[in-house]
């Protein structure tokens, strides 16, 4: 480094590298001009100069000098080592890789370089690459433990887990008997332990036992010992050690879900899908009463049997549970006993259990058969229960009639409110629902979680404004106002961005959606750091276990609502530009499209022109006032806070493809991916990719009303064409001709067949009328006032309590409001969609959207009551200005007329 | 009710919405990575029936001071979840994991000086006592107890109702093994050292 230069300016050089690496960025600079003084085209240093520029935040300097100072010394691997940690710096990685290869050919054994690079292949996965950079390593630096297992884990990446464990038994080889010393004996039983789970990983189950067993002195962690045996005793079938072992562990932790599933399974009690013969429920039963005694205070082995239990054992079992849960007022009783609602008939039992105990706690004050007296707090709690049942079962008025006396009993618990308020979104009064949500929130101002719950309610009611005001009384931090973003609030951007969609703020929803992608890419840089520093560690399970959880990040379900939010605003977009308002736009439409073409261009350079010249100012001031380190920090400014320039894109459709392409990777079986991929490829006329979307459409659900209507629609399309002329249409047309037959909904049918068939399957389900209503529409447009019959002879039926158990026809709200958009818009007759609302508003008293007679849409309804009790609550946000006032009684229900229209 | 185990790296995300949906100290996943990857014995999750995450336990071993001691980041626990014993069982199962596998002498946290229910949990149930006060902690302005419990010889039993549930911290019957001392290494680069209140 530096080699060309006199021994003063060499030592200069040292300096500038001795600098960057301490982050003394303003000393760099200066040794870097005083070489330059003296040696104006010394490439090295322009490079280390352009480096040092770089961590000031000076990119365009930066890259300037890196690449002038490469020009002048193509032949030094400094040079490109420089300009690979440059792009390194932009997340530019596979252009990092390529400057780093070019640096080894110059000097293949730097060690250096060869790490940095290693790392960039660890981060891109090139796999094959890691594992050659690692062995190189080993064979330079044989000596150092990071090196041994450097390569073993690349070998495991690579999908060679035995090659990795000879690497670290030969590492093994290479140790004292007495290895290790006291201070690196968590490292050494880290590596035992992932070995271990190597060898298991290969099918070596034995092998892998042994070697536990052997090095149970030198492994630290103990209780992962114990979990590592159980697992192999469990895959070797060794029973009865296995159920010894479960017992053990269970003792330790008695709260543990997983140990009693592994205890079920060494004696043979265990079904994939909780069916259990009578006999082996008996012994279940007395498993688990044995397992109760031992462990007094667990609830998890009171809970678990309420799952096999049936018929009256169930009542008793659910009786014994419930009870005590009653009197000390679990508010998450009814969450814990929801999923039995899944199970046939158990619902019923609940019910009637929970009669019991109100009838019986409401005449003499206790349980049933019991001679101490309750506290008064059960009853308020049966009550609490009782209206989560009702609320669940979707019989909203009495829900609400017990939640309301429970709320007489005992005003002053929140939780109350925070059901109400939940009660009342599912019954479709989402205004009166946050409007009770911020009455909870009010009780206690210091509990985040009501804020969160009341913010999460106001979105739902389409309160974005005051949601946000809301939300940020708790995002302070310092001098930032709201570190919602910073901080990774994805489940608050998502909801914000579903409102805006909603509310038809295209730029504003895009801009959420995004948010949350961001947050995304930001997590799998995330990962960058951790390379180098898991193999110093030694925490190499939990190493790998991260970078799998990084190769299926984008298939987590917040990423899939952003990107599908995301999609469906580019959709809409391009269905319906934004108008144009400026003249500009005026003049623009009187022009010829070449002529647009020409002046779109001019104008998108002089929007470049203009952004670099403002970040050139902005560079030249934030170096100006740069502190002592020379990286400054102040945050960068948004410049579009409102996602207006995200409007203004030229292809949206393209756009939409980028966000598709990630679902079909990550979330290939959702119904939604192929749905969007549907109408987004019959918008982009790629007829063969919108086929394929239907067939999976069809793999994945076929009779699902959506993939009905995607197959009709498609088919549909494809008659209305136009003949085959290019030879790639004629291609396409051959395709779809061997494809259809393939089809069994369509062999041999006509569309029209097809669709009527699709009824006959499903002519008791009102989504599915109104899909064969929209078809038959589409296919045979004079046929619609039939259509419309189809979609209103739907019979509503109200299930009889006692009969419960089996399939539910009963209608829900979502569906129907989608229907009745349907009806007003694709079916396009306000008639009828006018008829809908008043049959709907019927069923869905509380529904705004419907207005239902006792929506807040209406007045003297139950949420004017809440806007009364509330009135000295709504408290604290007065930070002045319009918004706040909106919290006031008046503003509230000014909000609510807003509904009506 | 409700399954306390160790989290996983899949339960990070769910942890992180846990965590915003219930304390004014929050943290980028970034610092969550860097927890699981540095001590993954020593992150606890409480998994109710649905499968959601309703409670977390998120705790480090401090390595740089000569006296080897855990940390406690940040304890939630939804407030739909209350009057479970969530807090104390997860809280136990990280000391105990402090003790056993890194011979943690005793185990450190914040909490806010106004956040009673939080500080009885930690002096009453858990047997905190108050070392320090930090003033000005949060970034509210806040003052922060800075609290400790002493690991090395912990015999006592808890087995009194504190009114958090079942209330029983259940003595696990391994502390006879002690760790191999704390594994001293540097942070990676870039992770965001917010310190957070457990409340």
């Amino acid at each position: 480094m530096g080699a060309s230069l006199p021994p003063k300016e060499a030592n200069l050089f040292k300096l500038i590298v001795k600098s960057y690496e301490t982050k003394q960025y303003k000393k760099g600079l200066k040794a870097a001009d005083a070489i330059l003084k003296k040696f104006p085209d010394h490439g090295e240093t322009l490079a280390m100069k352009g480096l040092t520029l770089n961590c000031m935040d000076r990119k365009t300097e930066a890259y300037d000098l890196v690449r002038q100072g490469l020009k002048n010394d193509l032949k030094s691997h400094v040079c490109w080592h420089v300009y690979g940690l440059l792009y390194r710096s932009d997340r530019e990685y596979r252009e990092a890789i390529k400057c780093y290869r070019n640096a080894l050919r110059i000097d293949p054994d730097n060690i250096e370089i060869l790490r940095d690079l290693s790392l960039l292949q660890a981060q891109m996965r090139d796999l094959s690459g890691f594992v050659q950079t690692r062995q190189q390593l080993l064979s330079l630096k044989p000596n150092h433990r990071m090196n041994w297992i450097g390569f073993a884990v690349a070998h495991h990446l690579n999908s060679n887990a035995s090659k990795a464990v000879e690497i670290l038994e030969a590492y093994e080889g290479t140790l004292e008997d007495d290895y290790p010393p006291d201070n690196e004996r968590c490292e050494h039983g880290e590596m035992l332990l992932y070995k271990i789970s190597l060898l298991e990983e290969c099918g070596f189950l034995e092998r892998a036992l042994e070697e536990l067993h052997k090095k149970e002195s030198k492994i630290v962690d103990k209780l992962a010992y114990k979990e590592q045996e159980v697992g192999l005793l469990l895959k070797l079938g060794h029973l009865e050690e296995g159920e010894k072992l479960h017992r053990q562990l269970l003792s330790m932790n008695p709260d543990n879900y997983r140990y009693y599933e592994g205890l079920q399974k060494c004696v043979g009690l265990y079904s994939e899908n909780s069916q259990f013969s009578p006999d082996e429920i008996d012994r279940l039963d007395t498993l688990y009463k044995s397992l109760g005694q031992q462990y007094q205070w667990s609830s998890a082995v009171k809970r678990i049997p309420l799952d096999f239990l049936q018929g009256d054992r169930f009542l008793e079992a659910a009786e014994n549970y419930i009870r005590p849960l009653l009197t000390k007022g679990v508010p998450s009783l009814f969450s814990d006993l929801s999923p039995l609602y899944n199970h046939p008939g158990k619902a019923v039992i609940l019910e009637e259990l929970m009669h019991k105990l109100e009838h019986s706690i409401r005449t003499t004050g206790r349980y049933p058969g019991r001679e101490e007296k309750e506290p008064p707090s059960t009853l308020m709690w049966v009550l609490f229960l009782l209206a989560q049942h009702y609320d669940r079962r979707g019989q909203y008025d009495i829900s609400l009639s017990k939640i309301d006396e429970a709320i007489e009993h005992t005003p002053t618990v929140i939780d109350l409110y925070s059901v109400k308020s939940r009660i009342l979104k599912h019954a479709g009064d989402l205004a009166a629902a946050a409007a009770l949500a911020d009455e909870a929130r009010c009780m206690d101002l210091a509990d985040r979680y009501i804020n969160s719950d009341c913010v999460k309610r106001m979105l739902q009611a389409d309160q974005v404004v005051l949601a946000e005001k809301t939300a940020v009384l708790f995002t302070k931090d310092g001098d930032q106002h709201n570190n919602l973003h910073d901080m990774q609030c994805m489940w608050y951007e998502l909801a914000s961005g579903e409102s805006y969609f909603r509310q038809g703020d295209l730029g504003r929803a895009l801009k959420k959606f995004l948010a949350v992608e961001k947050h995304y890419a930001d997590i799998t840089e995330d990962q960058f750091d951790f390379h180098s520093y898991c193999l110093r560690k030694m925490t190499l399970r939990a190493y790998v276990e991260m970078l799998r959880f990084q190769d299926r990040l984008h298939s987590h379900a917040y990423f899939h609502k952003a990107a599908v939010g995301a999609i469906r605003c580019y959709i809409k977009l391009y269905d319906s530009p934004p108008k144009s308002t400026t003249e500009e736009d005026d003049d623009m439409s009187k022009l010829l499209p070449s002529q647009k073409k020409k002046m779109r261009q001019k104008q998108r350079k002089a929007e470049a022109r203009a952004k670099k010249e403002a970040e050139e100012k902005h560079e030249e001031s934030s170096a100006a006032g740069a502190s002592k380190s020379g990286k400054r920090h102040v945050k960068p400014v948004d410049p579009d806070p409102h996602g207006e320039k995200l409007l203004q894109i030229e292809d949206p459709l393209l756009e939409a493809t980028k966000y598709l392409k990630l679902l079909q990777k990550n979330s290939p079986d959702s119904l939604e991916t192929h749905l969007l991929s549907f109408e987004l490829n019959m918008r982009k006329q790629r007829i063969l990719l919108a086929f394929q979307a239907a067939k999976q459409l069809l793999r994945l659900d076929a009779e699902h009303p959506d993939s009905h209507c995607c197959l009709i629609k498609f088919f549909h399309k494809v008659r209305s064409m136009a003949a085959p002329v290019t030879d790639t249409e004629k291609l396409i047309w051959s395709v779809l001709e061997a494809e259809r037959p393939t089809i069994s909904q369509l062999h041999e049918k006509s569309l029209i067949e097809g669709n009527k068939i699709f009824l006959e399957r499903h002519k008791d389900s009102l989504m599915h009328r109104a899909a064969v209503a929209e078809m038959l529409y589409v296919l045979e447009p004079d046929r619609k006032s039939e259509a419309i019959k189809l979609i209103e002879e739907s019979t509503y039926n109200m299930v009889p309590k006692k009969e419960a158990l089996g399939p539910v026809w009963e209608w829900k709200l979502k569906d129907c409001i989608a229907v009745h958009k349907l009806l007003g818009t694709a079916l396009n007759d306000e008639q009828a969609a006018f008829r809908w609302k008043v049959r709907c508003a019927e069923y869905f008293h509380y529904s705004t959207y419907f207005e239902g007679s006792r929506s807040s849409a209406k007045s003297n309804t139950a949420y004017n009551q809440i806007c009364k009790n509330s009135e000295n609550g709504s408290a604290n946000h007065s930070e002045g200005g319009e918004t706040a006032d909106s919290l006031t009684l008046n503003g509230r229900l000014e909000a609510f007329k807003d509904l009506n229209i | 009710m409700v399954c306390i185990r160790k989290a996983t790296i899949d339960d990070l995300l769910a942890m992180q919405t846990c965590n915003l949906f219930c304390l004014p100290e929050n943290y980028q996943m970034k610092y969550y990575l860097y927890h699981i990857l540095s001590w993954p014995q020593l992150l606890y999750v409480a998994e109710d029936y649905n499968g959601r995450i309703v409670g977390y336990v998120l705790a480090k071993m401090e390595e740089e001071s000569n006296e080897c001691h855990g940390h406690i980041t940040s304890l939630a626990v939804l407030r739909t979840h209350r009057k479970l014993g969530l807090a104390t069982k997860l809280m136990n199962a990280a000391q105990n994991a402090m003790e056993q596998v890194f011979g943690a002498e005793y185990v450190s946290l914040h909490v806010r000086k106004s956040n009673r229910a939080a500080f009885n949990l930690y002096t009453e149930t858990l047997g905190y006592k108050i070392h320090d006060v930090e003033a000005k902690y949060y970034a509210d302005g806040e003052d922060a107890y800075d609290m400790r419990k002493q690991l090395k010889g912990k015999q006592v039993h808890h087995h009194h109702d504190h009114g958090h549930g079942h209330g029983h911290s259940h003595a696990h019957g391994h502390h006879h093994e002690h760790g191999g001392g704390c594994c001293s290494s540097a942070e990676p680069k870039g992770i965001g050292k917010k310190e957070a209140n457990a409340s």
